[in-house]
């Protein structure tokens, strides 16, 4: 492990911002620490950077502890949410302090500048001030700002955040390739779960100061461990009784269950499909159009659920009867979460 | 705003007609008598009263304790904005509350504590005596009198701004290893630049007008301890109008030079602020 | 004191430092001593001084005359303010910088101009005088004085709220029908009650203690004009420390109160400034 963070704790006077709080990431590669706001995210890229001190707990960088090595001399480089660039200090000087700091001659800082102003393609813009910049340039001033002294771990909190829906796309492609071109070990904090599942090599998720799981995007999408995982991704619906639902096995202690659009087929009566008899009957209470599809509301067995129709499909309108097949549910008991899958998947199909 | 009607119109240049008579007979009358005093006996009468040597004297020395002043509140101001809103401490509250104390102080009494502090009935009288340093009714009184009063306005211009605005570059300049007078220098004052001279502008008014304080712990010796304020009362109350007028004229002068340097600085201070995000 | 948290910005141990020693030598120590000095005195002593008939009535000169003034101030602070923000006409920008004046002319040059001017022979007093009303020398004269030194703090309470005082609030309620007597009634007055109170008690706590505008126009008359740091004055001259510092301390009780209720005040006012607009 290249980064490694052992039971760190951390309070604000009587507020738990990390509870003891472990993980390890390997070098090379990009993790998204995701989680909602006020979750603690800052917090562990602030201690890990030495803005902050854990209470307790170990930091430790490429094999050493560094809990008592000032910040600065940490080999890190820090992209901060607001970006924090330097208002008064043209692109080219922003980029330039980390390396006047460190005393390298005016020929290698022009050098070095003029190298990563390519990389972020900002060439010709190297006299403007932050302020004449737009929000996607900004971010990759301050992102090459952080590059500029070659930092071993590069750390980014909400580095999309304050960037407009489109630009935000384009911007994450491109620091994707940009931090796989370089090699830099990079951590970057998100709330945004798109973000992180499209962007981060591993993720990180993190609940009230603690961490509920890690692991690759798809496995931590499609087996949460935890109830808190399991209700934070996709767009779920989530009720209390889902014995009402015949197909599913019990589970001891059910508290939650949590059903994703994309685990629900809408049928019109008219269509064919597969598990047809197994289907429930619902009730389209809503349909909406979004940018990739239509959104339905249904409302079956005294629950309503979220499913997504494709434009090509018949339509459906409101207060229409439709079959409802669910072919897998989470059901939470605790902090733990089951995946269950509808019996009739198992079954063989008997089509009438 | 939406249409002017007949009785708003009337409302609004009665109010302006209020506001201008207010501003002329307050303001600008005093200003104005000022002037016309100094001159009533014609320029040569003006330019003896004001070329006199005890007027020469008080007006250096009002000069270096307005200097003095400037130049320790901005030490302070400058280490406290820093302490008060890069850090988190303890007792931060009460430091904030008992800076901005002195401007709640009568100068009287401010000249009072300080005449109690070094003066004949203080426990240190003594031992000021054995070395041979005069406070009291000396210019180092007269000094820590003007620091006193004078005390918040360089601090409490600097605070707000720095509060507003975050740590976030400071961190920022800190992570990559930079020290902290370079911090200081190249990121934090190019922010404060414009509230730093609008509070030495405020200091130094207040510094050279400064009356009551300065009143009491000066001793009132002409040629010596006397500054030009305490030179006018002088010769107002000997019956000397016109010279009084003169020197007043020149603190009349000073005032409006720093009028438009306010109005300079608060005018460049808000231009910048716009080209900022 | 100790930090919290350990922070990446340096420079907290000298800023700190710097601030803690130039503030105990300038404002604690020096406010200190005049605790001290009180208390060698004996209750009955201190009692006994603040109750002379002469000291009471200066309390009472004082406190009227502030309360008058920072009266008068609140209504015309508030129309000035109004004015400058509301509506725009012909010299404004003068208008608006002349309101800075009271903080830089020097109160003694203010107080012997106002003094002159409203003197039977004065131009503004000699007007008066034909209907047998007196300005200086009188109590109204020191109203005059204090007025002239409290306005800015009203004005400049006053106009950050008009000026954030969202336009399409106002024309809402045009929209809606309401008169503009109404909108200025219900809507425009309720916001403006408490920036008005500001500049109220920041201008009354001033005036409590001032003393260079007002000791010339006062003429010191015992009973009459003679106003709290003026009697504070007189006993130092002559000698009597005890009784002056006595009296100071009781009249630096009074403007703490007064800080502390416009703090009250004041912090409801941020409030409502920033959730508001
Ligand atoms: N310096 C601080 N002082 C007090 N509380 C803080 C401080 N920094 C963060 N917190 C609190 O800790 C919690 C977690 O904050 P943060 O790490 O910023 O969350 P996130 O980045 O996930 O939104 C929040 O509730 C926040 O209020
Ligand atoms: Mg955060």
């Amino acid at each position: 492990m290249y980064v490694e963070l052992k039971n760190i704790n951390k309070h604000f006077g009587n507020f738990k911002a990390s509870d003891n709080v472990s993980f390890g990431i390997e070098k090379g590669k990009l993790i998204g620490l995701l989680g909602p706001s006020g979750s603690g995210k800052t917090t562990i890229l602030r201690m890990i950077a030495g803005l902050e001190t854990p209470d307790n707990g170990d930091i430790i960088i490429d094999g050493k502890v560094i809990n008592n090595v000032p910040a600065s001399k940490r080999g890190i480089g820090f992209v901060f949410q607001s970006y924090a660039l330097f208002r008064y200090m043209t692109v080219f000087e922003n980029i330039a302090f980390g390396l006047r700091v460190l005393k390298k001659s005016d020929s290698e800082i022009k050098d070095r500048v003029a190298e990563l102003v390519k990389l972020i393609g900002l060439d010709g813009l190297e006299n403007r001030y932050p302020s004449q910049l737009s929000g996607g340039q900004r971010q990759r001033v301050a992102f090459a700002r952080a590059l500029a002294p070659n930092p071993q771990l590069l750390l980014l909190d909400e580095p999309f955040a304050a960037i407009d829906a489109k630009v935000r796309q384009e911007l994450r492609h491109w620091l994707k390739e940009m931090i796989a071109k370089l090699g830099v070990t990079s951590i970057f904090v998100t709330h945004d779960q798109d973000e992180a599942i499209e962007v981060a090599d591993e993720i990180i998720i993190m609940n009230k100061g603690r961490i509920d799981q890690i692991g690759k995007p798809l496995d931590v999408y499609s087996t949460p461990k935890t109830a808190f995982v399991a209700s934070f991704f996709g767009q779920p619906s989530i009720f209390k009784d889902y014995s009402k639902f015949r197909r599913f096995d019990a589970v001891e202690g059910a508290e939650q269950t949590i059903v994703r659009p994309e685990f629900v087929k809408v049928t019109k009566k008219t269509e064919v499909q597969k598990f047809k008899n197994s289907a429930e009957e619902g009730v389209v209470t809503d349909v909406a159009f979004r940018g990739s599809g239509i959104e339905l509301s249904v409302l079956v067995n005294g629950v309503t659920l979220t499913a997504r129709r494709g434009f090509d499909e018949p339509s459906v309108s409101v207060g229409e009867k439709v079959d409802v097949f669910i072919y897998r549910i989470f059901v939470t008991a605790g902090d733990n979460a089951y995946l269950l899958e509808n019996k009739s998947l198992r079954e063989p199909v008997v089509v009438i | 705003m939406y249409k002017e009607t007949k009785s708003s119109k009337a409302v609004k240049w009665f109010l302006i007609g209020v506001s201008v008579l207010f501003v002329v007979l307050m303001l600008l009358l005093p200003l104005i008598t000022v002037i016309t005093e100094a001159f009533k006996q014609g320029f040569a009468v003006y330019e003896k009263a004001v070329t006199d040597n005890y007027t020469v004297k008080a007006f250096w020395l009002t000069l270096e304790a307005t200097a003095l002043a400037v130049v320790i509140n901005t030490v302070f101001g400058l280490s406290a904005a820093w302490s008060l809103t890069k850090f988190h401490f303890r007792g931060k509250k009460i430091l904030t509350t008992l800076i901005d104390l002195p401007v709640t102080v009568s100068p009287i009494i401010a000249g009072l504590i300080f005449l109690l502090t070094f003066g004949r009935q203080s426990p240190i009288f003594p031992l000021l005596q054995d070395w041979d340093v005069k406070i009291v009714f000396a210019v180092p009184g007269i000094v820590l009198a003007t620091i006193f009063v004078t005390f918040p306005f360089i601090s409490r211009e600097l605070i707000p701004v720095l509060e507003a605005r975050g740590n976030d570059e400071e961190e920022a300049a800190a992570l990559m290893g930079a020290k902290g007078f370079t911090i200081f220098r190249k990121i934090t004052f190019p922010h404060i630049k414009w509230a730093f001279l609008y509070g030495v502008v405020l200091c130094a008014a207040r510094a050279m007008g400064e009356f009551g304080a300065v009143s009491v712990i000066s001793g009132h010796l002409r040629g010596k301890t006397n500054t030009l304020p305490l030179h006018v009362e002088i010769l107002f109350n000997e019956f000397q109008y016109v010279p009084a007028f003169a020197v007043a004229s020149i603190l009349v002068l000073l005032a409006i030079f720093i009028l438009i340097a306010r109005s300079l600085i608060e005018y460049n201070g808000k231009k910048k602020n716009k080209v900022e995000p | 004191m100790k930090r919290t948290n350990r922070s990446v910005i340096p420079g907290f141990g000298l800023t700190t430092g710097i601030t803690l020693a130039i503030l105990s030598i300038v404002v604690l120590i020096p406010l200190a001593s005049l605790v001290v000095f009180t208390a060698h005195m004996s209750l009955d002593e201190i009692v006994a001084t603040i109750t002379r008939d002469r000291v009471l009535s200066s309390f009472r000169v004082s406190f009227v005359t502030a309360f008058v003034a920072s009266l008068i101030n609140a209504v015309m602070g508030v129309v000035l303010a109004w004015v400058l923000v509301k509506y725009s006409f012909p010299l404004k920008r003068l208008i608006d910088g002349m309101i800075e004046l009271p903080f830089a002319l020097p109160t003694a040059v203010a107080g012997i101009a106002l003094t002159t001017l409203t003197a039977d022979t004065g131009l503004v007093g000699g007007f008066f005088a034909k209907f047998g009303v007196k300005i200086a020398f009188t109590q109204a004269g020191i109203t005059v004085a204090l007025v002239f030194i409290g306005i800015p703090f009203v004005v400049r309470a006053v106009q950050p709220v008009l000026e954030k005082l969202d336009p399409a609030y106002e024309e809402a309620a045009g929209v809606l029908g309401a008169s503009r007597s109404r909108i200025f009634w219900k809507i425009v007055f309720p916001e403006i009650v408490p920036a008005a109170l500001t500049g109220f008690g920041l201008a009354f706590g001033r005036c409590l203690g001032e003393y260079g505008s007002v000791v010339f126009i006062a003429g010191n008359k015992p009973f009459e004009t003679e106003i709290v740091p003026l009697i504070i004055m007189s006993e130092l001259q002559e000698y009597d420390y005890a009784s002056a510092t006595t009296i100071a301390l009781v009249m630096l009780v009074a403007s703490f109160v007064t800080l502390f209720l416009v703090n009250l005040i004041q912090t409801r006012n941020t409030r409502i400034l920033k959730g508001g607009a």
